[in-house]
């Protein structure tokens, strides 16, 4: 990220640029079960990003030979719309950046999908961004978790992730667009619902000790609100019956 | 009536509990997929992913016929095999058979027996989370569809759900989606019944489903009833493009 001589103002008054307090979260809204041809899937609107998941599987593994006799194999396709920003993103193909969100992802759900009962097959997640504000891979593997549970595959627990950072050197939860460009530090985290376990971490930047204990504790009272928002969604689904899902 | 939706993680009982779709942790039974909590306070759920049992009777299309036997897709990773040796009539590619898983390997591959084929129809697929709703307690609601819709209907535990061409099958897909989408509503039977009542009025009398050859037989799907055991899920999306035509060309 950018060093410390940034211009821009980020926190004024103790608001931030788009009038949040530093602790605040960006208005999410989560949607499950919303394409007809997936096994799982969801729709989040995070701010100003905009996702689609969906899910498959377990199916065959394909090439065989990445399948392995002991579990199945999760694979994570996460890809950018060439549309999704402002800035250049030009064919969707895989890139540095990508390769490295559907890793990361990936392996998040590695640690939470109970693999071991299907063996010989592999989970396919299709994380499609159709538009981008600022931090996509947590909302990414919100998204994720919330399409894997429409999907009925066993996983140990949900997942949600929110990135904190500190920008104008303020710590803030949630970064947007600005503050992750402009601000000192970036640091997204995904926390497992039930036991707070921490499944995904990477920082730009720099903290300290002392604002990294602060930022776990942020990120854990935003993970809380998240999967909140991931569990109404699920309910308000199942309880209304909406999908369905048997085809011709 | 307490309807608890259960997200996968949540702890569903103190203590070991050993029950399909769930987990252990550190002493702990936690929920693996969505479920819900039902009136005895079971757990059962609402989406999961079908896994061939020992003993299921499952509903599949041939997909490949070879000398050694018959692949068949039963909605699973990996597709059903019919060994010759297990079987007495020939089948052909696009074939529906009803049949009863005879071994699962630790790979998930899968052995049949016990084949019968379906006469004509279509297959359509179903949660197999929701088949025992389909069922109905002591086959009641798979009754109820047969007397209305005046054909043969099969229900595998694998979720696929043939119907005989005999029977009215846009009034059958309208009561399956509603059955799909109430699945876990009390008073399901009730309201299906009323349904297939303003659709077709009062049953004629002597129009059984029974007096249909095939159906006399034991039908293999009924014998499960309803319960948490049969809980068992979706499957993986399938191409269907065979599945009208090959029948129809057969005439079966």
């Amino acid at each position: 990220m950018s060093s410390e001589k940034t211009e821009v103002q980020l926190i004024i008054d103790g608001k931030r640029v788009d009038g949040r307090s530093p602790d605040d979260m960006r208005n999410i809204r989560v949607e499950a079960g919303v394409l007809g041809e997936a096994d799982g899937s969801s729709y989040v609107e995070w701010g100003g990003n905009k996702i689609t998941c969906g899910v498959y599987g377990p199916r065959e593994c394909i090439p065989k030979h990445d399948s392995s006799p002991y579990h199945s194999i999760v694979k994570c396709r996460y890809m950018m719309s060439p549309f999704a920003s402002s800035e250049e993103h030009s064919r969707s193909g895989p890139s540095r950046r990508s390769t490295e969100l559907s890793k990361v992802i990936r392996e998040v759900f590695e640690n939470l999908i109970i693999s071991e009962k299907f063996p010989n097959t592999q989970i396919d997640i299709y994380i499609d961004v159709l538009q981008a504000e600022g931090g996509t891979r947590t909302a990414s593997v919100t998204a994720a978790a919330v399409a894997l549970a429409n999907a009925g595959i066993p996983m140990k627990d949900m997942v949600s992730a929110v990135a904190v950072g500190k920008a104008g050197g303020v710590m803030l939860l949630d970064l947007g667009k600005f503050e992750d460009n402009f601000g000192q530090s970036d640091m997204p985290i995904a926390l497992s619902a039930r036991d707070k376990k921490i499944l995904l971490l990477q920082m730009d930047g720099m903290l300290t000790k002392e604002e990294i204990e602060k930022a776990l504790d942020m990120a854990e009272a935003g993970c809380v609100e998240l999967h909140q928002v991931q569990a109404d969604a699920l309910r308000r689904f199942y309880e209304g019956g909406e999908k369905e899902s048997f085809r011709f | 009536m307490d309807k608890r939706i259960i997200l996968p993680g949540e702890r569903i009982a103190e203590g070991r509990l050993n029950a399909p779709n769930t987990f252990v942790e550190g002493g702990q039974t936690y929920a693996a997929v969505v479920g819900m909590v039902d009136e005895e306070g079971r757990y059962l759920a609402l989406e999961n992913r079908y896994r061939p049992g020992i003993g299921d009777s499952v509903v599949g299309i041939v997909t490949d016929v070879r000398h050694v036997g018959y692949e068949v897709d039963i909605g699973t990773p990996q597709s059903g095999f019919i060994p010759t040796r297990n079987i007495r009539i020939n089948l052909q590619l696009g074939d529906f058979v009803l049949s009863r898983i005879k071994t699962v390997n630790e790979v998930g591959d899968v052995d049949l027996g016990e084949v019968r084929r379906l006469p004509a129809g279509k297959i359509i697929e179903f949660p197999s989370a929701k088949v025992p709703r389909l069922i109905g307690r002591k086959s009641s609601m798979l009754m109820l569809l047969r007397d209305y819709a005046g054909g043969d209907i099969m229900v595998g535990n694998n979720g696929y759900v043939w119907i005989s061409d005999k029977s009215d099958i846009p009034l059958l897909l309208k009561v399956i989606k509603l059955i799909d989408k109430k699945a876990h509503k009390s008073g399901l039977t009730d309201e299906v019944a009323a349904l297939l009542k303003a659709e077709k009025g009062e049953l004629p009398a002597g129009r059984r489903s029974t007096e249909e050859s095939y159906s006399g037989e034991e039908q293999p799907g009924e014998a499960e009833g309803e319960g948490p055991q049969q809980a068992r899920q979706n499957e993986e999306p399938q191409e269907n493009i065979y599945r009208d035509e090959e029948t129809k060309e057969e005439g079966v």
